[in-house]
């Protein structure tokens, strides 16, 4: 195997091979089914390209996640403020906390949207929330489950002190490998069909 | 055969290959075997016993060789007054569950607290042990560990059995193996998932769940309720009983199979079960022509459907 | 065949292993099939047939789906590989001693399995739930006879060159007995808990993935050039379906259980792997549908063309699916409803059963040496089951999205049974059609070997003119 650098793309194989390769090709059927010499279609290119791209963007962990205690730290805040004990029930109550996280602003906006609470949910976790943030525990570690908050059931990477993270990370090792593991792909398969003839030479099938 | 690609083909499929299993199966085995079992493991692995399908103690699943889960309320040496603890009784020649074969699968500190305080390497199979899930402190934190209530307390699995009696045992292991045999399984799955679906169906498991237990029968293709924490949405065994004599009894559209040849031969108060006779009386039901279903039968003691139930009760 | 158990070598004709494993795969599908209607009729009518314990859903459900797997498709696979992989050697079979016993032992190995999974003797494992020693009949008795005979017909082939086709049934054979082995471990070992789970699935993905769904694809790799003449489209796709079918379909194991307590990273590469499922997809169906270039009236005029091409057709909705259902954000609605039955079903009976019919159609003629008794059976074959089955997938979609929609909002799961039922019925006529179909079938393929018109030498089957 011969690398040219001048040309590398074209053949990893030398014009012996190559040439050695074209006779046997010719001179036999290949086991009674001919095989043409044609390579990827560009569009079909552009198609596993598009694939690999998707897969990594469509698999981040966005969709399907449980909701947070650090989702309703801010509802909680608010939850015995006068201006929300003022309202006469508690319908009102939570559109008023709703309302105005909503307008503050915050990135959590969608999950909170996907993961709407009434203000008898938020009275069952207020109690366990302010425990924790007295305890000054890591609050999105924390999954808010019917009227209990427990540790989320992941298991991430290892801190320093010896925890380990419980937050779904939208990267971790996983994809990392998988960015390895793609490139390793790509280059055996590019070793071993660059072993074939050029693509610009065609077989001339004999039935 | 100096031909092409086959020498370079064949190394690069044995690498492809390797790496595969390299990052599917060495990766995860070690992630997994890290993990520490929780009291719902320990509870689950004692109550279910060595395995929950094929085994050679039990090899046409008819619930042999699975111990009893029994509930005392008084000691079994002694006789006086104790909290109420759930015992696991392995009764001569029961085999145990891995846990207690392979400690190291308990992970790191419930080994430890389980060999030591626990004294779990003392229990025998030959002999027959009592097993109990206990806590204990361990680096700072409240670790569940197993405890050989035969070594610490002296308590013998005859004893057990005699001071719970049949009104406090529950044949949960044997029942998991009618779970597995009867294919419950195939409809209802053990496992609420991780997304919204728990707040129907109770919590997903924890990472540490399962250890010890096998098959963990997990199911994939749902088309009944989640049963992982059914015993806890439904704690009725009358209810349980009707339904699995015929669900339509109690539940109109339910389309589970009737369970009714679980009941075996004879009802518990030792008459013989009239199948014939009840299906004809269910089916006038049916048709109009009965104001109520026929009675459905007690299970007896010994029989399958008594042990299905204890299992189903116990899924909590 | 039991007089050709105990033949010497070369008194068996060429071909008797694959005619036995033709026609025992056609037996199986039969039976996998009514087994299929059967259950589909309890999930309809679930006082159909009540009360007995051996007729239980519990009971049959898997004995539909090993029998099918293992019954009818791999036989079918184990029949075109007796044929094709000596055909593409340019040589004999290695042994057709072997090959009789191997289809003697699978038949006997595979009844009693079957006959004990049915009684309930069952290891509790989905799709590995035979009982660990039958799973050593079948990796012993089984899957290692027919690979010596592939592997040493490829070695003694007469030809430089390994055609595709024999690459992936070399590979295929050798990647699905490490799949039992591995797959079976929580057996063989009693390895419990979440290594117990994920092996169960590790298994259950890899049979597919390296097994099933690349013999499918190396069947049609054969059939299509074959019958229409036309050279494979290239070599070099050929070879980026092979390496991706070997790396990333053996990895992707964990995204069955998505919604389980698995190591978070593990569930994140898989995902990306189950995404790139669609790498050999598309360099599978683009090699075949460029091949059919300038023979597509066959699509219509010729069988075994129509399910091929059916077939690899079936393969884009198949990988699309498949690889998107398996994503976190997909995943969560559609896990463990009758979306993934749909999908299951769509990989075995639609994409991996077309391929096989073809070539077990094919198969038959070229080693008997008659032309198919009768084309119009042929025909209502295919569009029963693809009526069928299209019926089923169709139906059971619409369940899945319905039982999604039930577990995401909560819906008390009474119910969505309720709501199911119309898609239930449908499932069960689907599945009837299929069966129906097939029955047909095994008349069609009998009759073929007792009164199909002969070929003559040095030809083809689909040359000669239909003429019943």
């Amino acid at each position: 195997m011969a690398w040219k650098f001048d040309n590398p793309l074209v053949s990893l194989a030398d014009d012996q091979q190559n040439a050695a390769a074209r006779g046997v090709w010719e001179g036999e059927s290949l086991g009674g089914i001919t095989e043409d010499n044609n390579r990827l279609p560009v569009p079909v290119v552009g198609l596993l390209i598009l694939t690999i791209v998707t897969s990594f963007l469509v698999t981040f962990p966005l969709w399907g996640q449980r909701p947070t205690a650090a989702l309703y730290e801010d509802y909680i805040a608010l939850m015995d403020s006068p201006q929300v004990q003022a309202l006469p029930d508690d319908a009102k109550r939570m559109q008023y906390i709703v309302d105005t996280v909503r307008a503050k602003g915050t990135a959590k906006q969608p999950q909170l949207d996907r993961h709407p609470l009434s203000m008898d949910d938020l009275r069952l976790i207020q109690g366990q929330v302010v425990e924790l943030q007295r305890q000054g525990a890591r609050m999105e570690e924390f999954t808010v489950l019917g009227n209990r908050l427990v540790l989320a059931n992941f298991e991430g990477n290892w801190r320093a002190d010896g925890t380990r993270e419980r937050v779904q990370p939208w990267w971790d090792k996983g994809y990392t490998i998988d960015v390895f593991y793609i490139i390793a792909f790509c280059v055996s398969v590019i070793v071993v069909v660059k072993r074939l003839p050029p693509y610009t030479w065609q077989p001339k099938h004999k039935h | 055969m100096a031909f092409r690609e086959y020498k370079i083909g064949s190394r690069m499929f044995a690498f492809a290959l390797g790496s595969s299993m390299m990052i599917t199966l060495y990766f995860p085995s070690k992630d997994i075997a890290s993990v520490q079992a929780t009291e719902t493991a320990l509870n689950r692995q004692l109550s279910f016993g060595r395995i929950g399908g094929f085994s050679v103690e039990d090899p046409f699943l008819k619930g042999q060789g699975k111990p009893v889960t029994v509930y005392l309320n008084k000691d079994p040496k002694t006789g006086s007054p104790i909290e109420p603890v759930t015992a696991y009784v392995y009764p001569v020649g029961v085999p145990f569950p891995s846990g207690l074969r392979h400690p190291r699968i308990l992970g790191a500190g419930v080994k430890d607290l389980s060999l030591g305080q626990g004294r779990i390497a003392d229990a025998k199979e030959s002999s027959g042990a009592v097993f109990v899930v206990s806590a204990a402190g361990f680096n700072g934190k409240t670790l569940s560990y197993i405890e050989n209530a035969t070594a610490t307390r002296g308590w013998q699995p005859s004893e057990a059995l005699a001071a719970a009696g049949d009104a406090n045992s529950r044949y949960i292991g044997s029942g998991k193996i009618m779970f597995v045999r009867e294919g419950c399984w195939w409809c209802h799955t053990l496992l609420p998932e991780e997304t919204q679906d728990w707040q129907y169906f109770g919590a997903p498991p924890m990472l540490g769940d399962f250890n010890g237990e096998s098959p963990t029968a997990f199911g994939s293709d749902r088309k009944a309720p989640d049963l992982l924490h059914v015993a806890s949405r439904n704690s009725s065994r009358e209810w349980m009983t009707m339904h699995f004599y015929n669900p339509r009894l109690v539940q109109t559209h339910s389309i589970m199979p009737r369970y009714d040849y679980l009941w075996g031969e004879k009802d518990a108060a030792g008459n013989k079960i009239d199948y014939d006779k009840w299906r004809a009386e269910y089916n006038e039901y049916i048709a109009g022509k009965r104001v109520y279903a026929p009675e459905v039968p007690q299970p007896a003691a010994e029989s399958e459907a008594r042990k299905l139930i204890d299992f189903v009760m116990a899924l909590k | 065949m039991l007089k050709y158990l105990f033949s010497k070598e070369e008194d068996i004709p060429p071909g008797t292993a694959a005619i036995f494993f033709g026609f025992s795969s056609i037996v199986w599908f039969v039976l996998g099939t009514g087994l299929g209607s059967f259950n589909a009729a309890k999930l309809a009518f679930p006082d159909f047939v009540t009360g007995i314990e051996l007729l239980s859903f519990g009971h049959m459900r898997q004995v539909h789906v090993l029998a099918v797997i293992l019954g009818w498709i791999s036989m079918a696979f184990a029949m075109t590989m007796m044929y094709i992989t000596p055909a593409l050697g340019n040589t004999k079979l290695w042994s057709e001693k072997l090959g009789v016993w191997n289809c003697f032992l699978w038949n006997i190995g595979l009844g009693l399995g079957l006959f004990l999974l049915w009684n309930g003797v069952s290891s509790g494992r989905e799709y590995s739930d035979m009982p660990w020693f039958i799973d050593l009949v079948v990796i012993f008795g089984v899957l290692f006879p027919l690979g010596i005979n592939v592997w040493m017909t490829i070695k003694n082939r007469r030809t430089q060159g390994i055609y595709t086709t024999n690459w992936f049934f070399g590979a295929a054979t050798f990647m699905v007995i490490v799949v039992f082995l591995v797959g079976n471990m929580p057996e063989f070992f009693n390895l419990t808990g979440l290594t117990e789970a994920y092996l169960t699935w590790w298994f259950a993905h890899n049979v597919l993935g390296l097994w099933i769904t690349p013999v499918a694809a190396a069947i049609s790799y054969y059939v299509v050039p074959k019958v229409t003449g036309n050279p494979l489209y290239s070599h070099r796709i050929g070879h980026l379906h092979f390496w991706s079918v070997v790396v990333f379909y053996s990895t992707p194991a964990a995204h069955h259980l998505m919604s389980a307590p698995l190591p978070e990273w593990l569930k994140s590469f898989a995902s990306v792997e189950g995404v790139l499922i669609l790498v050999p997809a598309i360099a599978f169906v683009s090699n075949l549908l460029l091949t059919m270039h300038g023979k597509w009236r066959m699509f219509v005029e010729n069988v075994e063309i129509k399910y091929t091409i059916t077939g690899v057709l079936l393969a884009i909705p198949l990988n699309m699916q498949g690889g998107f259902q398996q994503t976190r954000a997909i995943n969560w609605y559609v896990h463990g409803t009758g979306w993934i039955v749909a999908h299951a079903h769509l990989a075995l009976l639609g994409f991996s059963t077309f391929l096989e019919a073809a070539a077990v159609y094919y198969g038959l003629q070229v080693l008997l040496r008659r032309k198919v008794y009768s084309l119009s059976l042929a025909n209502f074959h295919f569009w029963m089951l693809l009526i069928g089955f299209s019926t089923y997938w169709i139906s059971m979609t619409i369940a899945g999205l319905i039982q999604g929609a039930g577990k995401i909002y909560e819906v008390p799961y009474i119910d969505v049974v309720i709501a199911e039922h119309p898609y239930m019925i449908a499932r069960w006529v689907g599945g009837t059609m299929v069966f129906i179909g097939n029955v047909v079938w095994m008349y069609n393929m009998w009759m073929t070997a007792r009164a199909g018109t002969p070929i003559p030498a040095g030809r083809l089957p689909h040359e000669l003119a239909y003429e019943r």
